[in-house]
């Protein structure tokens, strides 16, 4: 009963202070505050690089601000360790889960305050309380299954359960739905929802504004690194909102003119890929063609062949059959190399993976095809001046933004920025197709405008542009021609100004596809 | 944009204490000061739990050890000692650089110790079969120095192409190239018996020396300067290779491409770079440093090369390790790092010999070091994070742009709390059954 009020009269259950903190080079939070009550779910909403994790950090005790108080139920408390984080009540659900592996999902909620008589754990105790809690909040589980066995909806329910066994009143979750699927993703605003009736103070990070329209009270929004303000969401907009985390409206379509296609420039004639994990064939005889001057788009759910696909089309996998043509050119032999400078530019599904290395700094990542021309090299000595000048200019025409310009180490920028230098490096490129391969994986909106209206600028310059996406709302705004993959084939060709959502939906879930049209040659649907 | 010239003016303007090479340089101090505390505290047990040594000799023996060379009591000595400890230093360096070179590439090259066995096999067959009588004896040095970093970079090769081609693990095929070399050395020298091995001053598990051919490294009248001690030019031409590799490294393409697949193999894979080529290529480099350290090392002339190597591997090889990390893998820090390895083994024997403590304790004080250099990266860190203030960020050439509506953050932008329908009551909860 004591649940009944929420209003200001009570103390904040956790209530952040003037929070200043400075990395070398920037201010990552700039006199934050931040205020939870309890029993609500508090969206903390924010560009990439705007200081969440910052501020998440801290309340978790990883970082010490400099500036600023913490109140726990009105009392300021100090937070040194993610242990003290614990004995307050505060619990995290990281953006990447830490889960031990080969663990069972009990041995994983338990680790840490396992109940024990001379050091033997009482395991039948501690199961009969997951148990319980898993049942009471209707987080499904397999206690003995081991964490690297299931699947990443259970692996997420195992950590909000380590929060439950330890009695944590104050959950934070970091962009937990950045790696569901979409039926996973209403199973967990369920949850949640459950949890905060439950009287849990939730704290739901996310720029995914769709989800906080849905499933928050109260929302409090960062940019760059300051606070914005704090707006109930049933009083607000999504358009509302975009403005406050980015600054100026937000275009969610994107403007662009009809495709003129002209040649083609890539042709894949009955490729098929071979998986390295199972060793089946990921990628089945798939055929296409994408001209200069238009966006082609892969659609599917992701795991239906696209990464194989792209891996063998750049070089990075070797094609089991079939050919690539570039310009006519059957480059199917060629190393990466000689694809890389005879036309094809790669933005890489894998950002930290493949397309960048982490430890070298913004400059010398914006050089890593090129570093070996005649313009940034002279008898095999690097000519650092030319590479300076090129980066600056670079990250000046793409607003690459990093605390200390060229020099940053790419690892230290935000994931935003990293896409940014990625992008700037392939456009720039000599070029005529460009394989994006989720270009706006984990960005922003204003980010994710930024992209689009890139890769469309490169569309109008007259490149072919393949484009792989599991975003249905990207699929159907971006492209010119839309190809459904799914379990290696493709299935389907639409046309984005006639197809539906729904039908574009039904081709990617397998159950509608076109017998007749899998071999076409494309485009004569325009 | 900015001229190279105001660039360096940045630079300069970053205060001396905050820059990367200032701080490595104050973290590896820092560490080696811990170390001899450690030291000292070990000299004072054994001190006080030993009737016949005094308290106040393990002052004397800190500081013996610490002095080097300079602990030997006459000048004479201290030359000798001080012309001793370059020349064994000239391969602990090379195999410093062969670890270093690898550790950039991304691998951990625990097979110097083997690559030098096959440099040294290489360098003494070469310098021992052809008569300088025949062959000018300038010649065969350079051939036998050839020879012995040809041996070295194939086996070194062997590591890195297992790494490259089957993703083995580098570690493990150095540990058994290094036991494969070791037997492959005895055995050779054994087959060819009374050829190469020293029967003269009844020693029997040592090759000839090289001096017997006539083949000795140019010493520049350096030996006679320092006190008739072993000293000659290799020293100088490590000195030479350690830049080299530093500007290898840094300033080339190749070494680009060689940090970018240490750091992130699939992105150079990626940005098209054979990451596999150079995979192969870093360990035959590495291989070939360790193997010119041990050449250098045969060809002063005057060393015993003990043949029956099966039993044990050249400790030089392994030191190398801590040399590279002592040194954060920079190649010009090796020189030091080397150099000071074997300054403190100087300072242990005379420890040895001069105070109460015996030649056991020495090589510990110096593990206890080597064991805090491990540590300097950690330091680093810490000298780094350290001190980082609001007037740090001075510099928003490239900070993100201030917001413009600067208003103070208002706490409460909503006065409508009250409004806010209170929750339902928590009557639904299933555990009141």
């Amino acid at each position: 009963m004591n649940q009944s009020t929420i209003g200001t009269d009570q103390p904040y259950a956790i209530e952040m202070r003037n929070i200043t903190k400075v990395f070398p080079g920037i201010v990552a939070n700039d006199n934050i505050t931040l205020q939870l009550r309890r029993g609500e779910i508090h969206a903390l909403l924010g560009e990439n690089g705007a200081g969440k994790s910052t501020l998440m950090s801290i309340l978790f005790g990883l970082y010490q601000p400099e500036k600023g108080e913490i109140l726990k139920d009105g009392r300021p408390v100090r937070i040194n360790d993610p242990n003290d984080a614990n004995a307050l009540g505060i619990g995290m659900v990281h953006q990447h889960f830490k889960l031990v592996e080969v663990f069972s999902v009990l041995d994983n909620i338990i680790l840490g305050t396992e109940p024990s008589t001379l050091g033997v754990v009482r395991k039948k105790e501690a199961r009969k309380r997951v148990m319980e809690l898993s049942k009471s909040y209707g987080l499904n589980i397999d206690p003995d299954a081991l964490v690297e066995d299931i699947t990443v909806g259970m692996q997420q329910r195992t950590e909000i359960l380590k929060m439950l066994y330890r009695e944590n009143d104050i959950l934070i979750f970091d962009e937990p739905t950045a790696v569901l699927t979409p039926q996973e993703i209403s199973e967990l605003m369920n949850i949640i929802r459950g949890l905060a009736k439950e009287g849990k103070s939730i704290l739901f990070i996310s720029h995914k504004l769709n989800e906080i329209m849905e499933l928050a009270d109260r929302c409090t929004v960062l940019r760059k690194g300051k606070y914005v303000g704090t707006v109930n969401i049933s009083e607000t907009t999504k358009e509302q909102l975009s403005e406050m985390m980015v600054g100026r409206g937000v275009k969610f379509s994107v403007d662009k003119a009809d495709a003129s296609p002209a040649e083609t420039v890539l042709s894949v004639e009955h490729l098929s890929v071979r998986s390295r994990l199972h060793k089946k064939l990921a990628v089945k005889d798939v055929s296409l063609q994408v001209r200069a001057g238009e966006i082609v788009c892969i659609a599917g759910i992701d795991g239906n062949g696209q990464s194989e696909f792209v891996s063998a089309l750049t070089g990075l996998e070797k094609a089991e059959s079939g050919r690539i043509l570039l310009n006519g050119e059957d480059i199917t032999k060629k190393n990466i190399r000689y694809r890389n400078s005879h036309g094809f530019s790669h933005i890489p599904e894998d950002r930290h993976k493949h397309g960048l290395v982490l430890d070298y700094t913004l400059e010398q990542n914006m050089v890593l095809q090129r570093y070996f021309e005649p313009r940034f090299q002279k008898h095999g000595f690097i000519r650092f001046d030319e590479i300076r000048t090129y980066a600056e200019d670079l990250i000046d025409r793409y607003d690459v933004r990093s605390g200390q310009g060229p020099v940053t180490v790419a690892r230290s920028m935000s994931g935003g920025n990293q896409q940014k230098a990625i992008l700037a490096r392939e456009l720039d490129r000599d070029h005529r197709l460009l394989i994006a391969a989720q270009p706006t994986r984990g960005l922003d909106v204003g980010a994710i405008e930024f992209v689009h209206e890139q890769i469309v600028a490169s569309r109008d310059a007259g490149r072919g542009v393949l484009l792989i996406s599991f975003e249905l709302e990207e699929v159907m705004n971006l492209s010119d021609r839309i190809l459904v993959m799914y379990e290696g084939e493709i299935t389907g060709e639409l046309d984005p100004k006639t197809t539906t959502i729904q039908e574009l939906g039904l081709y990617m879930a397998g159950a509608k596809r076109q017998k007749a049209t899998v071999k076409t040659e494309g485009g004569e649907q325009l | 944009m900015t001229s190279a010239k105001e660039r360096r003016n940045e630079k300069s303007k970053t205060p001396f204490l905050r820059r990367d090479g200032v701080r490595s340089v104050i973290a590896s101090l820092i560490c080696i000061l811990g170390g001899l505390v450690v030291g000292l505290i070990v000299l004072v047990i054994l001190a006080v739990f030993n009737e016949n040594i005094p308290v106040g000799e393990a002052f004397r023996g800190v500081f013996t050890l610490l002095s080097g060379p300079f602990s030997a009591g006459n000048l004479n000595d201290a030359l000798f000692q001080a012309g001793n400890m370059f020349f064994q230093a000239t391969p602990l360096i090379m195999t410093g650089l062969s670890v270093a070179l690898a550790f950039k590439t991304g691998l951990f090259n625990i097979g110097a110790p083997g690559q030098y066995l096959m440099g040294a096999m290489g360098s003494l067959l070469v310098a021992l079969s052809i008569p300088s009588t025949v062959v000018p004896a300038w010649i065969i040095w350079i051939l036998a120095l050839l020879t012995g970093i040809i041996l070295g970079a194939l086996w070194g090769c062997i590591p890195g192409f297992f790494k490259a081609k089957f993703n083995v693990n580098e570690v493990i095929v150095c540990i058994m190239t290094n036991w494969i070399a070791a037997n492959i050395v005895s055995w050779v020298f054994f087959a060819a018996d009374d050829l190469f091995i020293n029967y003269d001053e009844t020693k029997v598990n040592f090759i000839r020396k090289t001096a017997t051919n006539g083949i000795s490294t140019w010493t520049l009248g350096l030996d006679k300067v320092f006190g008739g001690s072993y000293m000659d030019i290799s020293i100088f031409l490590a000195c030479i290779i350690a830049v080299a590799l530093y500007i290898l490294i840094n300033k080339t393409t190749f070494g680009y491409e060689l940090r970018a697949c240490g750091f992130n193999k699939n992105a150079s894979r990626y940005a098209g770079m054979n990451e596999k080529r150079n995979i192969v290529l870093s360990m035959a480099i590495a291989g070939a440093l360790a193997a010119c350290g041990a050449a250098f090392w045969c060809l002063n002339g005057a060393q015993d090369f003990k043949w029956d190597t099966y039993q044990t591997l050249p400790a030089d090889g392994f030191n190398g390790i801590p040399a590279a990390l002592l040194a954060s893998n920079n190649p010009i820090g090796v020189i030091f790092s080397a150099i000071f390895l074997k300054y403190l083994g100087v300072g242990g024997s005379n420890m040895a010999a001069l105070t109460s403590f015996n030649e056991y304790v020495s090589p510990l004080i110096v593990a206890v070091i080597i064991y805090f250099a491990g540590a300097s990266k950690l330091i680093k860190d810490i000298l780094a994070r350290r001190k980082v203030t609001v007037e740090n960020t001075k510099d928003t050439r490239y900070a993100p742009e201030p917001v413009p509506s600067a208003d103070p953050p208002k706490i409460e932008m909503l006065s409508a709390e009250e409004d806010r329908p209170p929750q339902e009551p928590a009557e639904e909860r299933r555990d009141e059954e």
